[in-house]
């Protein structure tokens, strides 16, 4: 059970730190127990596309992913006087979305084999741009090659660097953290999988060209 | 080591530039597009965020009969549709009319008498107040997912919720 004593230093302490969804995700935990719901509401809205794609990255199908991503807020807030420290809400909402969505992915797939079915549900960002649904994410030459050279990236970097790619920098370590990859992945130094990416746009004529 | 390898090194250690921002932004924009958040799931997450705080004294009204005349949001049918939901202690009816565009819900609830009924798409909520006979109405409500929470004066802790419906 959290203490309040605990609360205010963790608030002051906030406010000197650039605002990143971590600590967006810790004003509004604390500012729920003192019985404003408002920023929880206004960090559902920012906060989801994160989740989802968090969620979709472990292979989630969209029904399941929906349902994977209302829990975690849901669960969230029913254990909400427990967190023993707000500022470790967003890796805390991270994990749990990205373990129950291994944990029924997993599941799931067990069922498939024995239906004998395809297995192609891990493979987000993998997709060749070609079957992308009607090119909705391709719209440029520019855009398919970016997609090519990620697609090219091992299983991890791509998880890695398509989830960074949507928060702002104070949560860099937190997303890596998050995955399960190691601290400093990403920021400050590019680290193994952005330098990959570099290396490959890089030496890549048409990127540099386009 | 390689010199590919050396490369691959040398430039993981390099501090994050500008470039790289521009990439990840770029790729950021590729994942939104290829595989959106669905219409809808945020207001589903604040609509059931909303009924969690309302915790656990929740009585849930249930479902009366053939829900799909009235509830089915298909663009090109919204006929007026009747849609009843019962709790011991509480039956709601609610008719359904199509109104330019937009919807518009009558109601009754019975045993009669004033109940607060709120209306809740989302994060939005709309009040009413029923008459001592227990009628209430909403107009001009958008469609979409929605569910009714009705509060009765002599208990006014316990809300009675609706399953959410599609209007």
């Amino acid at each position: 059970m959290m203490s309040d004593d605990l609360v205010e230093p963790v608030d002051t302490e906030l406010r000197s730190q650039g605002e990143g969804l971590a600590d967006q995700a810790a004003r509004a935990v604390v500012a729920y127990r003192d019985g404003d719901r408002a920023p929880l509401a206004a960090l559902v809205q920012v906060m989801t596309p994160l989740l989802w794609h968090t969620v979709r990255a472990q292979g989630a199908d969209q029904e399941l992913a929906q349902d994977i991503v209302q829990n975690t807020w849901l669960t969230l807030v029913r254990d909400i006087e427990s967190i023993r420290d707000p500022r470790a809400t967003l890796q805390w909402m991270l994990v749990t979305a990205k373990r129950a969505a291994w944990r029924s992915v997993r599941r799931s797939r067990d069922e498939m084999v024995r239906h004998e079915q395809d297995e192609h549900v891990t493979d987000w960002l993998a997709a060749p741009a070609d079957d992308l649904p009607d090119t909705v994410a391709v719209r440029s030459e520019r855009d398919r090659l970016l997609w090519q050279h990620v697609s090219e990236l091992p299983d991890r970097c791509r998880r890695l660097l398509g989830l960074v790619a949507l928060v702002d920098r104070p949560d860099y370590g937190v997303v890596s953290r998050a995955l399960g990859m190691p601290v400093g992945s990403i920021g400050p130094t590019r680290g193994r999988c952005l330098a990959k990416l570099r290396v490959a746009l890089a030496s890549d004529p048409a990127w540099s060209v386009s | 080591m390689s010199t590919d390898e050396r490369t691959l090194a040398l430039v993981a250690a390099g501090g994050l530039d500008l470039d790289d921002r521009r990439i990840l932004n770029h790729l950021a924009e590729l994942v939104e597009r290829a595989d959106p958040v669905p219409p809808g799931l945020i207001e589903s997450i604040g609509m059931a965020l909303t009924i969690e705080a309302m915790h656990a004294e929740v009585a849930e009204l249930h479902l009366v009969g053939e829900p799909a005349l009235a509830v089915r949001a298909d663009e090109t049918s919204i006929e007026a549709g009747t849609i009843t939901f019962t709790t011991d202690v509480l039956t709601v009816m609610i008719s359904v009319h199509a109104e330019a565009g937009r919807v518009r819900v009558d109601g009754w609830a019975a045993p009669a008498g004033e109940l607060s009924v709120e209306l809740h798409q989302g994060g939005d909520m709309t009040s009413t107040t029923s008459d001592s006979d227990g009628r209430f109405s909403f107009s001009d409500i958008e469609r979409g997912p929605a569910r009714l929470v009705l509060r009765r004066p002599s208990e006014p802790t316990i809300p009675i919720v609706t399953p959410q419906i599609e209007l």
